[in-house]
């Protein structure tokens, strides 16, 4: 046995105190009340069968005080905080309190709250600490703070539209090398828990849940929503695709209502694929949001509803000023987004130092002579060179160029240099276009269209927004989205949150989904033992024992009193 | 220290007239007694007839009975009862236990003296008054006659507060005396330090009736109704400073009232055995109403 509150020297010396405090106190007890009495004719034979005590000497009755001390002790024991066992006083528990859009149905994240509360009391506040599960993960209660403090807490959460994130936390765990010898990691609410992660854990983590659940009931939900360039090639309009989940054995098949902007969409527009796939094609690439909602209720609502905001695309009219390369003008007339125009242009296209349409963004050629790099890219706004140089990288679609065979033609190195400027510009070797066949290469146009559209300023649209998910990187996008710089100009993921709305810095705001299949199929994970905090033997029971058991001395105590067999 | 009652406290007009009704009956009177309300083992000339007896030489001739002789032919005469006083002496118990407590004992013990001399001169017996503590005090010598009640109430007021209880002495003492026989009531807690035993025993040797009225209160019974009477005490005995260290328990309550309780029994036995009267008085309640359950047909025969 062990103690959560005091070392075990200390226990024992607070017991010889004890006993050394009660045995002057029954010396000390000896003051007398003089009391006048009639007589003490009848007192006499009482006084002569029960002497009384006097100081220093033996006690009279050493086992009333060995039945003092025996109460005493017991309860000085229940104020240590005795534990079972040695393995149970190293034990850290962290009780994992899921948040996710895997505990919203019914009232299993009731249930959940109610098992952790419970398990909490019995446990010592300096070796437990709480944490919340949601879209992301944060400790709720620290190691040391007062469980009411929780109560306060908890009463401002919910069950989160997220994804759980608890297989992060068991990775933290994993990771974390100067954690306690012996964890216990008690997960309450239904957040599966990967088998890999879970078996990776070092020894001494011990990974259970505090609740059992029943096999989650009938649902369905939107599994996937995202938007592609329309197949029908309109250039201002995308396809939508939706993807009905469900757990197993519940058919995909659903009836959807499918709104933009708050109106409907017919029926007859959605294209019914197999396997819950829907399509609905052609819906106008303005900004508005698409709003996805299931109509038959189930068990889970929380994944009945999905948002998307819809790209906005805008015809950006460009400028051509002086004498330029023909294959610039076919590739601006190949892109239905883009038109020449001379009135109203956003951006101009011209030779170097030709000085039209001064003040508009410009994309410009130069002669190789007069520019070191084959790239120069004028950039605006506070990041650094590298952030910028990465984003224009994917934005511009020089990822796309084939640099080496460029500059083998060149015999000359093909680089990009960027410096920051007032107004965005692209600075691009005239002899690429003219001499070293840039202009017949597949990425002549991505280039022609993506450098104008980035020097027009068009904001970044993305195919689809997961809660819980990171955001779409170029790579894994459709060949025509862009994707904001921000996000992915460290090539880190950028993890979304919680199902709603964000605002990145362009300030377009963005509708995210939740568009999870382990929720929506109930997933479970892996199998986990199933048991209390402490498992069954917390320090609950041995201190409810110590003071059952102090309590039974008194009452003893007080029978012998009344009886007269003790003093 | 509680104070005895006065002397306007105790001659209470309600409370004597309350008295009235009440007679003390002596089953036996001594022979050599004044003419007076109890009748008494000599035959004489009283009023009532008693009995018949055959003439002898030097009877009064008015006593004959003239019908029988002739009827019979021999000489009887009639014999009537002489009825004589009962001398009451009263033994009021000053000693410091019946001064310590409140209300004191010595409060009720006067008042039942009052109330016995009352009705006693109420008779036209003699009543006499002693007391006692340590010795002996005669108070007022036995007298008769209704007039003698104020002063006699006044001897008790001045009653003042004595030493240790020496019962067994006194009592020897009272018997040193020759008093003519009558009527002896003891009125005390009958705390002397012989013990039940040795008052008995004294008890046993007097000459007079006796009538035992013993002053007693709730807590002597039950000491847990003193309230500070708990936890380590020191007794200190009133009247002889004797200190007695204690720890009240139970079990020393216990004791206590098993001895208490063979006090008592010892004083009924002794009573029981010698045919001796014994009253016990709250000295917390009323004495008249005491005194009305102890006359309850109206007379207290001793």
């Amino acid at each position: 046995m062990s103690f959560a509150n005091l070392p075990l020297l200390g226990v024992f010396a607070g017991i010889a105190a004890l006993a050394g405090l009660l045995f002057l106190l029954q010396l000390l007890r000896i003051r007398h009340v003089e009391v006048a009495v009639p007589t003490t004719l009848f007192w006499r034979a009482a006084a002569r069968e029960a002497p009384v005590r006097v100081l220093s000497g033996v006690f009279r009755h050493p086992l009333a005080y060995l039945l003092v001390l025996a109460i005493c002790a017991l309860l000085w024991l229940a104020f240590a905080g005795p534990e079972a066992a040695e393995d149970r006083a190293a034990t850290y528990r962290v009780l994992y309190l899921d948040g996710s859009a895997h505990s919203a149905g019914d009232d299993d994240y009731e249930r959940a709250v109610d098992a952790l509360q419970g398990d909490l009391a019995g446990l010592p506040e300096g070796r437990r600490e709480v944490v919340w599960g949601g879209a992301r993960n944060y400790k709720l209660l620290k190691a040391g703070e007062d469980r009411l403090l929780l109560d306060r807490r908890l009463e401002t959460l919910a069950p989160e539209v997220a994804p759980s994130a608890l297989n992060e936390q068991l990775r933290l765990l994993s990771l974390s090398g100067a954690g306690p010898d012996s964890l216990e990691f008690v997960i309450y609410g239904r957040a599966p828990a990967d088998a890999g992660v879970v078996e990776s854990l070092p020894p001494g983590i011990e990974v259970r849940r505090g609740i059992d659940y029943a096999e989650p009931a009938d649902n369905r939900g939107i599994g996937a929503l995202g938007v592609n360039t329309a197949a029908s090639g309109s250039w201002d309009r995308v396809d939508l695709l939706i993807r009905i989940a469900g757990n197993p054995g519940v058919s995909a098949d659903g009836a959807l209502a499918v709104s933009v902007g708050g109106q409907s969409v017919a029926d007859d527009r959605l294209q019914r694929l197999a396997d819950g796939l829907v399509v609905v094609r052609d819906l106008p690439a303005d900004g508005r949001t698409v709003e996805v909602r299931l109509e038959a209720a189930d068990g889970l609502p929380i994944d009945d509803v999905a948002r998307l905001t819809l790209p906005e695309r805008n015809v950006v009219r460009i400028a051509l000023a002086g004498d330029l390369d023909p294959a610039i003008r076919h590739a601006i007339e190949a892109d239905p987004g883009l038109e020449v125009a001379a009135e109203d242009a956003s951006v101009v296209v011209r030779p170097r130092g030709s000085g039209a349409f001064d003040g508009l963004p410009a994309l410009e050629f130069a002669p190789a002579a007069d520019q070191a790099t084959a790239f120069e890219i004028a950039y605006t706004g506070d990041d650094s060179a590298e952030l910028a140089l990465r984003a224009s990288v994917a934005a511009l679609g020089l990822d796309q160029i084939d640099a080496a065979g460029l500059a083998t033609e060149a015999q000359r190195p093909v680089g990009v240099q960027l410096q920051h400027a007032e107004l965005p510009g692209i600075s691009v070797w005239s002899e690429l276009l003219a001499q070293y066949n840039f202009t017949g290469s597949r990425s002549f146009p991505l280039f022609v269209s993506r450098a104008l559209r980035w020097l027009a300023g068009e904001p970044p649209w993305h195919p689809y927004l997961a809660a819980g998910r990171p955001v779409p990187s170029a790579s894994e996008t459709w060949s025509s989205a862009t994707v904001n710089p921000a996000f992915d100009a460290l090539g880190a993921e950028y993890i979304l949150g919680a199902a709603g709305t964000i605002n990145p810095s362009e300030g377009v705001e963005q509708a995210v989904a939740l568009l999870s299949d382990p929720v929506t199929e109930g997933h479970t994970g892996t199998v986990l033992d199933v048991s209390e905090a402490g498992g069954g033997l917390a320090s609950t029971g041995l201190l409810t024992w110590f003071i059952l058991a102090a309590l039974v001395l008194l009452g003893a105590e007080w029978f012998l009193y009344q009886r007269g067999l003790m003093p | 220290m509680a104070q005895a009652p006065t002397f306007a406290e105790l001659f209470d007009p309600e409370f004597l007239a309350a008295l009235a009704p009440f007679e003390l009956h002596a089953r036996r009177v001594a022979r050599d007694g004044r003419p007076a309300e109890k009748t008494s083992r000599d035959r004489g000339f009283g009023l009532e007839f008693a009995d018949f007896k055959s003439y002898v030489p030097g009877d009064d001739l008015r006593a004959i009975d003239w019908n029988i002789y002739r009827r019979l032919g021999r000489l009887f005469v009639r014999v009537f009862e002489e009825h004589r006083d009962l001398p009451v002496y009263l033994l009021v118990d000053r000693s410091s236990s019946m001064y310590l407590e409140t209300p004191p004992r010595i409060g009720a013990g006067l008042r039942v003296a009052l109330a016995l001399a009352a009705i006693a001169l109420g008779q036209h017996d003699s009543v006499g008054l002693y007391s006692f503590s340590g010795m002996l005090s005669i108070d007022a010598k036995a007298a008769a006659g209704k007039h003698r009640l104020v002063p006699f109430a006044e001897r008790l007021a001045a009653l003042d507060e004595r030493d240790r209880t020496d019962l067994t002495g006194t009592l020897r003492e009272l018997a040193s005396h020759r008093l003519r026989q009558g009527l002896l009531v003891v009125i005390s807690d009958f705390f002397d330090p012989g013990g039940a035993e040795e008052i008995a025993r004294a008890l046993g040797e007097s000459r007079h009736r006796l009538l035992l009225v013993q002053l007693v209160k709730k807590a002597d019974a039950d000491p847990t109704l003193h309230g500070d009477l708990h936890g380590d005490v020191r007794l200190l005995d009133c009247e002889s400073a004797e200190a007695v260290d204690l720890t009240i328990t139970p079990a020393t309550l216990a004791r206590y009232r098993q001895s208490y309780q063979e006090f008592n029994e010892a004083l009924s036995r002794f009573a029981s055995d010698y045919g001796v009267g014994i009253v016990r008085v709250d000295a917390d309640e009323d004495v008249l109403d005491q005194l009305g359950v102890l006359f309850e047909t109206g007379t207290l025969t001793v």
